[in-house]
């Protein structure tokens, strides 16, 4: 065996160096796996920010921009395009698909992504489809069992599909982008009858100019209520919240796994640098100078670490890969040489953080000390060990954080969760040992161990509580929330939504209805409009946009309606119902507490014929997990005559092949037809998704609490070994001492899981009130933390199993 | 209640006069364990025993086999030959766990290392063998103790913020709160230094003279080992008196 792989394998026979490679390699997985993940996931997201807007400035409206706009924006290099969504039928087949119409200038930047066919490579392409073809993504070739060369229907005109679609440059984010796409070119919208007057629709012109402050200030002057302007700064600063706010909780995640790692690290190095402690004084009384004996103590550790390190990075490499596998991306890494060095770094500079100190103090020991046994107890803690212990937490949240706010806030949510929830453990655990006063004395001497070791019992509580609150939470949602509450709804709850449908389209539906046993629900008149003035004051100065719903109500156009009777799921909860009193509107309750509306005030709103004013007169509490249509303002009766109306309702349709919606989509092509199921399996899978990749990240934290207790039995192995055979010596049978241990582990993995069940159940409260009448969804998820709990107890127990002491020890140790 | 426990568990005056029949008897003990070149004879047919009340001092070279012979008395471990009588009756025959409940009914311990648990304060390192005894309120009869050896402010001290004399005191009140009637104490002053030395080997012939306790002590300390009323002298297995 040569002298590298006697330095490589030979540490391995130390338990101690076990424990403590394999909290390197944990941490080196989670640490590789979350650098690389967030360097995909900036590159994605910087790459395609001006993509996705499609320009440097977009201007979004209901309806076509006015001949004025339209003179202002000639001087520009613009691309009108029109999103909305339809259904597409072909034989039993229906799909809902967001479709898009382009015209020749798209895409203003970057390029679409296609395919000849459905596994042909992907080519870039600057353009989009030619008149009379239309490209389509390949969930719509595989649910509607079509190929490239075959002719889809949209609305009442064929178009043979040319190309799969793979990705848009300016795919944007939403349900619109969540639903299977279409492209096709501008030219043939007319034909395909969709679009008629108040249909729901996006009209964009992007626009690519140096000029986006200029361009916006007088494309402002010009807007109309239905029409809005983004720009590609203020895309970005909305679009990294929701990312920034996913990577900052996986960080932190991996952090804590990291410190727990550390933790483990520093324990384990306590350990074996106390069997070196004889070698260090020794190799002193030979002459070797101190820089020698560090050199060639740390140069043995490193190099004893480095397979559990390079197996780390590799699996916590594979791991992303096999993410980006699942997720369909197909682009090269993103990763580049500063984040491949960070890979690199983050294990050492964990190693560096927990263990180099302690291993340094080797160096300070005197020669004098190799005559003396109690030189192990010389190696005091120094400085440098606390200063690495504050500092490489720091270094570690900066590599895994992109600035110094983000690092903030992640150093913030550590130390919260560092501080609130050992104070919260703390007293319970105190209670607990009073409580165990009483008990047997088995079961006392149990707890005591836990309760008199909080600088151990503390952190293992809060990380194991932890863990298994996030695993419990990942396992609830991920396999049975979604499903449990669609098992809540009630039977023959509406399961499709019909909006765009118009006067003349009432009369079909409701015979296609009837031929199918389908249950109709009322039909809603619908205006789009949005509200601009409360009491004659324009409404972006009368109300704050502090609260989101207020905020969302201003931006964007409402869907108004109007009504003679309450809808059955609403209730007044204040004034009286208008009836058929014109000029009066109901309003929801929690609408109208965020823009501060009051009985009385006078409303404006501006709709495609107009102004519409009307007073408030009542609000109302709206359920809207009723699966009914509901609105936020609902007016009078036939205050919305003058309107271009189209209308809404819902219909819940029995078990059934697709062709009877498609003898409906033939017989109304223009309507949109939401299936309710459709988009809930849908929704089912996006959140299974996630949960699994909590769940891995719970497991890694579960598996690093694990090590951080290993690590401390270890390190305790000696005085545990001495307690328990005094015990023996006072007369304590074996079965005294066995149940002792047992219950000393089943105490602390028990109490993990009762926090973690607290923990569940705070979690699971507001959904509960929300969705679920107030019953707790999936009671049976909360069986895992106690079934966690024993696992935690059967491990330490299996750690300790070898660690059993003679009486006899006690006198030889003297 | 307390008052009764109080009058129970008062040091008592003692005559220091052994009685005759023997407490702790070894007949022939032997022990070996291997070694590198085949068996290593630690002990070799040791005949020993020691009365109520008696005090014993077994002294002799490191490597002689003192604390070997010690464990063996005390039942914590077993002899490759012979056999040991507590109380008139069988011990080093009867097995780990009934040797353990004969030791803790009848024995207690003083070590030279003290082995105070340290997590737990003073107090409550008095209780533990109370309370694996089963005695109702340890903790009024601990802090009688404590306050017997002089620790009466100490009781919530842990082991770490007590100096080695008074972790020694901790653990003498610790081994007679028991009541016991032998008591092995090895090398009680080893690790302390003179001054400190000199108070707990006071202590431990008062108590030892009060509670009417048998005593076998292990020392290197032969103006220790002369307080008692005989000397043993170990030398290579081998017991001398």
């Amino acid at each position: 065996m040569s002298e590298f792989s006697r330095l490589l394998f030979r540490p391995w026979r130390d338990s101690a160096f076990r424990v403590l490679a394999l909290s390197l390699f944990v941490a080196s997985v989670s640490l590789t796996a979350i650098l690389l993940l967030r360097a995909e996931l900036e590159s994605r997201f910087e790459q395609r920010t001006a993509e996705m807007l499609g320009g440097d400035i977009e201007l979004d409206s209901a309806r076509p921009e006015d001949p004025a706009q339209a003179e202002l924006l000639k001087q520009y290099d613009t691309s009108r395009n029109v999103r909305f969504r339809s259904v597409l039928v072909e034989g039993d087949e229906i799909l809902l698909v967001g479709i898009k119409a382009v015209d020749d200038q798209w895409p203003l930047y970057g390029s679409a992504h296609i395919a000849a066919s459905r596994f042909a490579d992907t080519t870039l392409i600057e353009h989009g489809p030619q008149q009379g073809e239309v490209w389509v993504a390949e969930q719509v070739l595989d649910r509607l069992q079509v190929k490239v060369g075959d002719s889809i229907t949209i609305g009442s005109l064929a178009l043979p599909i040319s190309a799969v679609i793979r990705q848009e440059p300016d795919q944007g984010a939403g349900f619109y982008s969540m639903t299977p796409r279409v492209l096709m070119h501008h030219a043939d919208l007319p034909s395909t009858g969709i679009l008629a007057q108040g249909s729901r629709a996006n009209f964009e012109v992007s626009v690519r100019t140096d000029n986006i402050d200029g361009l916006k200030n007088a494309l402002e002057e010009t807007l109309r209520p239905d029409q809005e302007i983004d720009t590609v700064g203020e895309r970005q600063s909305r679009s990294l919240g929701p990312m920034r706010q996913m990577t900052l909780w996986i960080s932190l995640g991996v952090l804590l796994i990291a410190l727990l790692c550390g933790a483990a690290i520093y324990l384990t190095t306590s350990l074996r640098v106390a069997r070196k402690a004889r070698l260090a004084a020794l190799l002193r009384t030979f002459g070797a100078p101190r820089a020698k004996i560090l050199r060639r103590l740390l140069g043995e550790e490193l190099i004893a670490i480095l397979p559990a390190v390079v197996s780390g990075v590799v699996l916590g490499i594979l791991l992303l890969l096999f993410t980006r596998e699942v997720l369909g991306w197909s682009e090269p890494l993103a990763a580049g040489v500063s984040q491949w060095m960070a890979v690199c770094i983050a294990p050492f500079a964990l190693f560096s953080a927990f263990a180099l100190p302690r291993l340094s103090s080797l160096v300070q020991i005197p020669a004098i000390r190799v005559l003396n046994r109690t030189a192990e107890g010389t190696l005091r803690r120094n400085g440098l060990e606390l200063a690495a212990a504050l500092v490489g937490p720091v270094l570690l949240a900066a590599l895994l954080m992109g600035s110094a706010f983000e690092l903030l806030t992640l150093l913030l949510l550590l130390g919260g969760l560092g501080a609130v929830l050992p104070l919260l453990l703390w007293p319970a655990l105190r209670l607990l040992e009073r409580a165990a006063s009483k008990w047997t004395v088995s079961r006392r001497l149990a707890i005591r161990r836990l309760s008199r070791r909080p600088a151990t019992t503390l952190p293992l509580l809060a990380a194991l509580s932890l863990a298994m609150t996030i695993l419990t939470l990942a396992g609830l949602t991920g396999t049975g929330l979604l499903a449990d509450w669609r098992q809540k709804l009630p039977d023959n709850a509406p399961n499709h939504f019909v909006i765009n449908l118009f006067d003349a389209d009432r009369d079909v539906l409701a015979e296609w209805q009837s031929q199918h046993n389908a249950k109709p629900e009322p039909l809603y008149p619908i205006v789009r409009g949005r509200l601009t003035e409360i009491n004659d004051e324009p409404v972006r100065e009368a109300v704050t946009k502090e609260n989101d719903q207020a905020a969302r109500a201003l931006n964007r156009d409402l869907a108004l309606t109007e009504s003679a009777t309450i809808p059955v799921s609403n209730q007044l909860s204040a004034g009286v119902w208008h009836g058929t009193t014109p000029g009066e509107v109901s309003v929801e309750k929690e609408l109208a507490e965020g823009l501060q509306l009051n009985l009385g005030d006078k409303l404006t709103f501006v709709t495609s014929r107009g102004e519409l004013h009307t007073n408030v007169t009542s609000i109302r509490d709206v359920d809207w997990e009723s699966f009914a249509p509901n609105f936020y303002f609902m007016f009078s009766p036939g205050d919305l005559a003058n309107e271009d109306v189209t209308w809404l309702t819902s219909f819940w349709l029995p078990e059934g092949d697709g062709q009877r919606l498609a003898q409906l989509m033939q017989a109304l092509p223009h309507i949109t037809l939401f299936d309710v199921n459709a988009i809930l399996d849908q929704a089912q899978q996006i959140v299974k998704q996630a949960s699994q990749a909590t769940a891995v990240l719970a497991g890694l934290l579960i598996l690093a609490s694990l090590l951080v207790l290993s690590a401390a039995l270890l390190s305790t192995a000696r005085q545990r070994q001495a307690d328990q055979a005094l015990l023996r010596v006072f007369g304590a049978q074996k079965s005294l001492l066995r149940s002792i241990n047992r219950l000393e582990f089943l105490a602390l993995g028990l109490c993990a899981a009762g926090v973690a069940v607290l923990m569940v159940l705070m979690a699971l409260m507001p959904l509960a009130a929300l969705l679920f009448d107030g019953q707790v969804p999936g009671l049976r998820w909360l069986l895992l933390p106690p079934c966690l709990g024993v696992v935690v107890a059967a491990i330490g127990l299996f750690t300790l199993h070898r660690q059993q002491a003679t009486p006899s020890q006690l006198l030889q140790d003297n | 209640m307390a008052r009764k426990i109080r009058m129970q568990n008062s040091p008592q005056q003692h005559t220091n006069k052994p009685s005759d029949t023997p407490l702790l008897e070894a007949r022939a003990l032997c022990k070996t364990a291997p070694g590198p070149d085949g068996d290593l004879q630690l002990l070799d047919s040791i005949q020993f025993n020691v009365a109520t009340g008696e005090s014993v001092a077994i002294t002799g070279p490191s490597g002689s086999g003192k604390s070997t012979l010690l464990g063996l008395l005390a039942g914590l471990d077993t002899p490759t030959e012979g056999e040991i009588l507590l109380a008139g009756s069988a011990f080093s025959t009867l097995d780990e766990d009934a040797r353990a409940a004969r030791r803790g009914d009848i024995c207690a311990f003083v070590f030279q290392a003290f082995h105070l648990v340290g997590d737990l304060t003073a107090v409550e390192n008095v209780m533990l063998p109370l309370e694996l005894r089963g005695i109702k309120n340890p903790q009024a009869e601990a802090e009688q103790w404590l306050e017997r050896v002089g620790l009466s402010k100490r009781t919530h001290h842990f082991p770490g913020q007590l100096s080695g004399g008074e972790q020694q005191r901790v653990a003498l009140a610790r081994a007679f709160a028991l009541k016991p009637q032998l008591l092995f104490a090895d090398e009680p002053t080893g690790s302390l230094d003179h001054a400190n030395g000199q108070h707990i080997s006071d202590l431990l012939f008062e108590l030892n003279r009060e509670q009417g306790t048998a005593l076998v002590l292990v020392t290197h300390d032969l103006s220790l080992a002369e307080r008692c009323h005989r000397q043993c002298q170990l030398d290579a297995g081998r017991l001398h008196e």
